[in-house]
């Protein structure tokens, strides 16, 4: 792995994933994955028992998506720091663009440092979940 | 947190485990090497595969609902109005497959602010501190729980 994506990055750099038509399956997979079995993401009868339309994702899969930014532009070892808001439901069918773009770069001890902002916006420009990550490299 | 669980695990712990990131990394589409080959992560100098960054949301399953409610019961929320607001992790360094880390309950404060649709808003922010097998801390973890109505003044 290199560091050289530290030498190069500048502020205002941006970095896009796009996922298209989440499906109820994604939201059962990440249930099975995390251990959150709350059935409002998975059981339609309940999900409209509880006011909804529909089931919705989990805040978490959005967030662990979104966290998917930092570590494949900076490395999966180079996350320091990460953090969400949540803001608005996952729908099923929704396609969502997660970015990241870059706010600060510095050296702290003589390693460098990268700020980003990061958010998960949907089809209907609704951002689903805002968020911040702080990558530097790490080696063993 | 939904029914009573079937069993605890024992010794207690969050096991980091390879199958495991593997089956996370996947529910969030990511598809880094270091997630699920052994071989590439290894190759990297590194021990095993890495735990994706919010892989301890994985705890749910290895910790005791029960003991979680009755940690979070001085903070007076009423959880049929408790909202998951926000998350933050900060790491001293990565997690990786292999490890077993232990959770610690930190700071816990409440705060109250006026929500935009009116109405008092209470908020709760929780901490966690994963350390490792040698006790030092590799994750400091925040969770902002919101209040949305129902909200008792104290």
């Amino acid at each position: 792995m290199s560091d050289s994506i530290f030498d190069s990055i500048k502020t205002g750099d941006e970095y896009e994933i796009t996922h298209n038509n989440f499906t109820r399956t994604d939201f059962v997979k990440y249930a099975g994955a995390s251990g959150d079995f709350n059935p409002i993401h998975h059981d339609e009868s309940f999900a409209k028992m509880s006011g909804n339309e529909t089931v919705f994702g989990e805040g978490m899969l959005t967030a662990g998506m979104l966290s998917v930014v930092p570590s494949k532009w900076f490395g999966a070892t180079s996350i320091k720091k990460f953090g969400v808001r949540f803001k608005s439901r996952l729908w099923p069918g929704d396609n969502v663009v997660f970015k990241g773009v870059v706010t600060n770069v510095y050296e702290e001890a003589g390693v460098p440092h990268v700020d980003m902002d990061l958010t998960a916006t949907s089809q209907k420009d609704e951002v689903l979940i805002s968020g911040s990550a702080t990558c530097r490299p790490w080696a063993p | 947190m939904f029914g009573p669980p079937v069993a605890l695990i024992s010794p207690e712990g969050l096991p980091v485990e390879r199958g495991k990131i593997h089956e996370f990394a996947c529910a969030i589409y990511d598809d880094d090497p270091l997630y699920h080959d052994e071989t590439a992560a290894k190759a990297a100098g590194l021990p095993s595969v890495v735990a994706p960054t919010t892989y301890t949301s994985t705890q749910a399953f290895f910790s005791d609902p029960m003991a979680e409610m009755s940690e979070l019961g001085d903070l007076e929320l009423n959880m049929m109005y408790v909202l998951h607001g926000g998350q933050e992790y900060e790491f001293e360094r990565p997690i990786f497959a292999g490890e077993v880390l232990t959770s610690h309950k930190g700071e816990m404060k409440t705060y109250t602010k006026q929500g935009r649709r009116g109405g008092l808003m209470k908020f709760a922010e929780i901490t966690s501190n994963f350390t490792d097998e040698e006790g030092e801390i590799v994750l400091r973890l925040k969770s902002i729980l919101i209040q949305t109505a129902g909200v008792v003044e104290k």
